[in-house]
């Protein structure tokens, strides 16, 4: 068999197939070529087009807005500076997110305490936790804790404070923000975007820290809350536990904090207790989180 | 005399060369993440990742992604921390028979970024971000996650119902 003369077909069957698959390459921008400056300025062209909705926001902005919602929480109440506990909470909050379905955000969960005996829990985009003293006082043990954390991860992988945002100024940005492929704003169109930045936290902030969100967030939160534990092991039971506290608690007649934007405490059992999953609750936990909560005031 | 070329050789080569053009490339969208030897968060770490580093993706197991650097480092990467989504700029913009991905368009497009968050700084003076940047630095190191986790008899270290 003279084997040189299948060399040139197989050399022009290999060269169709690498130019079709070049082709396909091209097409599918798998990245064989880099981005190139009329590539950036063309997708620059259409982003336009293309973002309309809160599942648009790159996760860069997504972090943006949630330091700034962040930022806004804190002029309204004071630090609980306690290293340890923060280590703790932090440990608990990166083990739940870890097991979430978004483990990861641009710059990752961190959990602060307020120091208010107010009982809250807020959860800023990308991932900002805080949760008041007044609500850690009616934690009994870590599984409760885990559950009320892992209720907030569902609010920030359910982008619910992004969802908060009116759909006129999401299109206001996006116009805004389309029309710009340059690194850096020139100061009209900084003074334009600041101003519907402002408008997006405002949205964000009226919902999370004065209103609520809406409650078919807050059962969604249940829900993801319910499976992230079960994913953990940690004892589900200990969400309706907390919510038992606090249909009991005395001061659920004030109209602040947790009862102000929350549904009714009765209400959400209702809804979750069919989702979630009992485990023991173990003891190491409950010590470890009693050594971490000594000395709250 | 010249040796032979072997049919079967020429089809590997050709076929080779098909996959890698036809890679699927992601990109990491978040700050930083790290290249880890398993599909675990407490796993060992191989390279630190960077936002708008291209990966290619080699294989998928239950929400990771194994993955090779353009450096060759083989490992997973978690699939929130990547951009697998891509956008079809043929059917907007016919100049450019290509696509790209969300990461991309969200980079050219630009966004709210550092200098508008100066800018909203200096219009509210009364806000601080002292403890925002604090509360960032509150990390929870992979083995000290690993070990909390082993501690407490935590997911795959976890206990009865």
């Amino acid at each position: 068999m003279n084997m040189p003369r299948f060399r040139i077909p197989i050399l022009a069957v290999g060269f169709a197939l690498l130019a079709a698959s070049a082709c396909e390459t091209l097409q599918k921008g798998v990245g064989a070529i880099d981005a190139q400056s009329a590539k950036v300025q063309s997708v620059a062209k259409v982003a336009k087009q293309i973002r309309s909705t809160f599942a648009d926001i790159s996760e860069e902005e997504e972090y943006y807005i949630g330091r700034a919602v962040a930022a806004n929480i804190l002029t309204r109440y004071d630090v609980y500076n306690n290293e340890g506990l923060n280590l703790y909470l932090n440990a608990v909050g990166a083990a739940v997110a870890a097991y979430s379905d978004r483990p990861e955000t641009y710059a990752g969960y961190h959990v602060l305490v307020l120091d208010t005996d107010e009982v809250n829990a807020l959860a800023a985009p990308s991932g900002f936790i805080f949760l008041t003293r007044g609500l850690l006082k009616r934690c009994k043990d870590e599984d409760t804790l885990a559950d009320i954390l892992a209720h907030e991860i569902g609010h920030v992988c359910a982008k619910h404070g992004l969802q908060s945002i009116r759909k006129s100024r999401l299109t206001d940005a996006f116009k805004l923000l389309g029309e710009q492929a340059a690194q850096k704003y020139g100061p009209q169109e900084l003074a334009q975007l600041t101003g519907v930045f402002e408008n997006v936290l405002g949205d964000i902030a009226e919902k999370l820290i004065e209103r609520g969100y809406d409650r078919k967030y807050e059962y969604e939160a249940d829900e993801l809350a319910a499976e992230f534990a079960a994913r953990m092991r940690y004892d589900g039971g200990g969400l309706l536990d907390f919510l038992g506290t606090m249909a009991k608690d005395s001061t659920g007649s004030s109209d602040k904090g947790w009862f102000k934007t929350h549904p009714g405490p009765q209400d959400r059992i209702g809804r979750v207790k069919g989702q979630v999953k009992t485990f023991m609750r173990e003891k190491v936990r409950t010590d470890r989180f009693r050594a971490a909560f000594r000395g709250l005031k | 005399m010249r040796k032979p070329i072997r049919p079967a050789a020429v089809a590997v080569f050709w076929a080779a060369c098909a996959v890698l053009l036809l890679a699927e490339t992601v990109v990491v969208k978040i700050q930083s993440t790290v290249l880890r030897k398993e599909p675990k968060f407490y796993a060992q770490t191989l390279v630190n990742l960077r936002s708008g580093e291209k990966l290619e993706k080699l294989a998928s197991q239950q929400g990771w992604l194994q993955v090779r650097t353009a450096a060759g480092a083989v490992g997973w990467v978690h699939e929130s921390a990547v951009d697998t989504k891509s956008f079809n700029l043929l059917a907007m913009d016919k100049s450019m028979k290509t696509q790209a991905s969300a990461s991309e368009v969200a980079l050219a497009a630009k966004g709210f970024n550092k200098q508008v968050e100066e800018s909203y700084r200096a219009k509210h003076g009364n806000l601080s971000f002292v403890w925002v940047d604090r509360m960032l630095n509150i990390k929870v190191p992979a083995a000290e996650l690993e070990k909390f986790l082993k501690a407490g008899r935590l997911a795959e270290f976890g206990g009865a119902r």
